[in-house]
């Protein structure tokens, strides 16, 4: 892939102002990061809609599991047939869900956006360090979703062993209808989805890295891009394990070889293979399928470190704390992976180990979380909808987190694997969490986007609604799991133990539809803002940050002239002194002498006598 | 508008952070065979067995072959700093014969290996994997055959000094690296038979 950008240094990232866009270049094949995060946005939406589409499909069998509805089969055909649908569409249906929020929604629609957009804005660079390999790091994903949704264009269905795909069901295709074409299609698709996964992470730390403007220093950035830059460093250690467990899994499938796979019977055939192990398949694929869920929830935290600090007109309370527990959460996310194979038959003292370990990654959440509250007390908080989704991360994120520290205890999670006690816990910790960070995301840099607003009543709607359904579909499900539901069964109706739960199911199935109605707001306002939203000022929020900067019209190379220097930290807010409640990054400390304090000055003397020479003349009044 | 020495000065630091996208690429790469290996080991600790071949001898003539290409962009690289592109050109077409020359002589050793009954289809996952990691090498030899060529590409155009020893770079992170790579699987594989 590298090869590639290697015949485009002559013509990228200094031809601002003096490039021919026609409508291909511009809109279709864009090597300008912004139209790229717009890509990879909007592809990201359309297929959060499809997943969001698809778990209304199982809740409602998971609601009514005797009932028929006719419409079904008019819309599913033999999947639905006589309207109730059938039990392996319906394991398709759990699996394709989860395997686009994970990976296409919360990791490519996430970073995919917000990286791009943010990290040339916001850093003050021209653009990527390679654009082309950027766009092609789109149309990697683009395909790879195309090839995911055919899968639903097969005879036998999509691949339905769950989104972790464990061996033996994803690797003898046999197994069930699932694990034919449709898992061969997942598994090409996933081979593509990672190699535009890696290309967008390593330009994004090679960007990070290499192209910052003029005076900012690491301690400088926004949190925002403390974050998406672990977030691609894991991204760059973790998704090339995946590759070789996939490849390895596309031998057993495809060409007959057991690395997976040992002593089988197929009805009364016995298969060849001999001496593989599926365990291995789970070490490898959680060895990367841990970090991803921090690959998944980052980003989130970094966008609302921003949103909640520029909303609450206060700088975020412990900067360096927050910018040290991502460190702290990136290196244990990538030692905690046994935690999901507790009961795998692990070694009880190794189940230990790993249980320390993820016990442990609960401090540097929990230093995030108290930092986002002492953010927000005593702020001067202004309730845009951004704000009001950031604050409904911080919500989710606490109240999913407190689960984790149950399942993290190996001899808690013997009652509790497999249940939807996990399905609770993870719905709301990295699945509503990283959605809400999200939302807050578009929200906020809407503006910068599209040059317009979006209507904020339509936004306290789609907020309100979707954070009370949220609640509402998952929490009742920690009870279910409490009481031994597995998770992914098809009828609770099978099983007389779960019958007296098929309530709780009926109202959470409505929660969701309902929930699923409030994205209809959302839609709307964001598609119809594009054309139509009123027009946005240069820097609406009154925000720190240099993408508030840029002029509002779309400009390739961002900056006409020069990139600003960047003299002091993003988060210069209320700053007792100074005129306003903001400075941005790009102010002088020369032109604010009557805030300045003398840590501003890192230790240099120089300037610290010229502010107390400047003190002495014109001495404010002393508190 | 922005001036020419801030032009150069940004094309600079754009090739820079190219240069560094290789050098991740190289750390992204290294996990994915440090996957395949570790699978190795787990299944060698659980199953008390490796792969158990005598690795046929060809392996060792592409290990010194390979060996003998990284010398050769060395030289090229050298060349190429003293500003002598012909130079670098032939030493640049020597790289590229001997990465040939590997993987002809990757080909003759599976087949040696198919020869002798140990076959990528197998029930020992071990000797699966030997030829899973070889193959894999060997796409990235195809790759780092594309980077030579890039390079001799820019020889024969005359680019500036500045992007010729760009490409010179990256073509010599990317090749020293698979050089290294191979040899780390060649002497895991001989250490956990």
């Amino acid at each position: 892939m590298s090869t590639i950008s290697l015949h485009d240094t002559h013509h990228d990232d200094h031809g601002h102002g003096h490039h021919h866009e026609t409508f291909l270049t511009k809109y279709v094949f864009s090597q300008d990061h912004k139209m790229i995060a717009k890509q990879f946005l909007i592809t990201g939406i359309i297929m959060a809609v499809i997943a969001m589409l698809l778990s209304i499909l199982f809740r409602i069998q998971l609601a009514w599991p005797d009932k028929t509805f006719p419409l079904l089969e008019t819309f599913l055909g033999k999947w639905a047939e006589g309207g109730r649908i059938k039990p392996d569409f319906f394991l398709a249906l759990v699996t394709i869900h989860g395997t686009i929020m994970v990976f296409f929604v919360l990791t490519a629609g996430l970073s995919g956006t917000f990286s791009n957009l943010l990290i040339p804005l916001q850093l003050g660079a021209r653009d990527m360090a390679s654009p082309f390999m950027n766009m092609l790091s789109y149309w990697f994903f683009l395909v790879a979703c195309v090839i995911m949704m055919s899968s639903f264009f097969v005879q036998t269905g999509p691949a339905s062993g769950g989104w972790t795909v464990y061996p033996p069901l994803s690797a003898v295709p046999k197994a069930m209808p699932g694990s034919g074409l449709g898992m061969t299609l997942w598994l090409v698709s996933m081979v593509i989805f990672v190699a535009s996964s890696l290309m967008g992470s390593l330009n994004y730390v090679a960007t990070i890295l290499n192209m910052r403007t003029k005076g900012m220093d690491l301690w400088k950035m926004p949190l925002t891009i403390w974050a998406i830059f672990l977030t691609a460093v894991l991204g760059i250690l973790s998704f090339p394990v995946l590759v070789s467990g996939v490849v390895l899994l596309i031998f057993d499938r495809s060409f007959g070889t057991s690395f997976y796979l040992s002593d089988l019977v197929f009805g009364t055939e016995i298969l060849p293979n001999e001496g593989g192990s599926p365990i291995l398949w789970q070490h490898l694929f959680w060895f990367l399928g841990h970090p991803e869920v921090y690959i998944v929830i980052m980003p989130a935290l970094g966008i609302s470190s921003e949103i909640i600090s520029v909303n609450s007109r206060k700088p975020i309370f412990g900067y360096h704390a927050m910018v040290y527990s991502l460190i702290g959460i990136t290196v244990l996310s990538f030692i905690v992976w046994g935690h999901h194979m507790f009961v795998t038959g692990m070694n009880p003292l190794l189940g230990g180990v790993f249980m320390i370990t993820t016990l442990i990654i609960a401090v540097p959440s929990a230093v995030k979380t108290f930092n986002y509250l002492a953010t927000l007390w005593r702020g001067n908080i202004r309730f845009t909808p951004a704000m009001l989704f950031a604050v409904g991360l911080v919500s989710f994120f606490i109240s999913g987190g407190l689960t984790g520290i149950f399942l993290g205890n190996a001899s808690l999670d013997i009652n509790l694997h497999d249940t939807y006690f996990v399905v609770a816990h993870f719905h709301l910790v990295m699945g509503s969490a990283a959605i809400f960070g999200m939302l807050a995301g578009v929200y906020h840099w809407f503006p910068k986007m599209f040059g317009r607003m979006m209507n904020p009543k339509l936004a306290y709607l789609h907020f309100w609604v979707t954070f009370i359904c949220a609640y509402l579909v998952f929490f009742p499900l920690h009870f279910l799991g409490l009481d031994g539901v597995p998770r992914r069964y098809y009828a609770f109706t099978e099983f007389e133990f779960m019958n007296k739960w098929l309530t709780v199911n009926t109202f959470v199935t409505w929660s969701a539809i309902v929930a699923a109605l409030a994205q209809v707001a959302f839609l709307f306002n964001f598609f119809y803002s594009i054309f139509r939203g009123k027009k946005a000022t240069q820097n609406p929020w009154e925000a720190n940050t240099l993408e508030w900067t840029t002029p509002v019209e779309r400009l390739h190379g961002n900056w006409p002239g020069e990139i600003p220097t960047v003299y002091r930290w993003p988060y210069d807010y209320s700053k007792p002194g100074a005129a306003e409640d903001f400075i941005p990054q790009t102010t002088p400390f020369s032109e604010t002498m009557s805030s300045n304090l003398p840590h501003d000055f890192e230790g240099n003397e120089e300037a610290e006598r010229i502010q107390k020479e400047w003190e002495a003349t014109n001495k404010p009044v002393q508190q | 508008m922005v001036s020419t020495i801030q032009q150069q000065e940004e094309i600079s630091v754009g090739l820079k952070s190219k240069k560094f996208v290789v050098w991740l690429f190289v750390v992204s790469s290294t996990i994915m065979f440090g996957g395949w290996t570790s699978y190795y080991l787990v299944f060698m600790a659980s199953k008390g067995k490796g792969h158990g071949l005598v690795l046929p001898e060809v392996f060792n003539y592409s290990t010194g072959v390979l060996l003998l290409s990284s010398v050769c962009l060395f030289l090229a690289a050298r060349a190429l700093k003293g500003g002598n592109r012909s130079r670098q050109r032939l030493f640049l077409w020597c790289t590229f014969a001997l990465g040939i020359v590997f993987g002809v002589l990757q080909f003759q050793g599976w087949s040696s290996l198919y020869q002798t009954g140990a076959v990528l289809v197998n029930n020992n996952a071990a000797i699966s994997m030997v030829y899973v990691v070889s193959g894999f090498h060997l796409l990235h030899i195809v790759a780092g055959l594309a980077f030579v060529m890039s390079s001799l590409a820019g020889s024969y155009k005359n680019v500036s000094q500045e992007v010729a020893e760009y490409r010179q770079d990256i073509t010599s992170i990317f090749w020293h690296f698979i050089d290294i790579l191979w040899i780390y699987l060649y002497v895991f594989l001989l250490l956990n038979s």
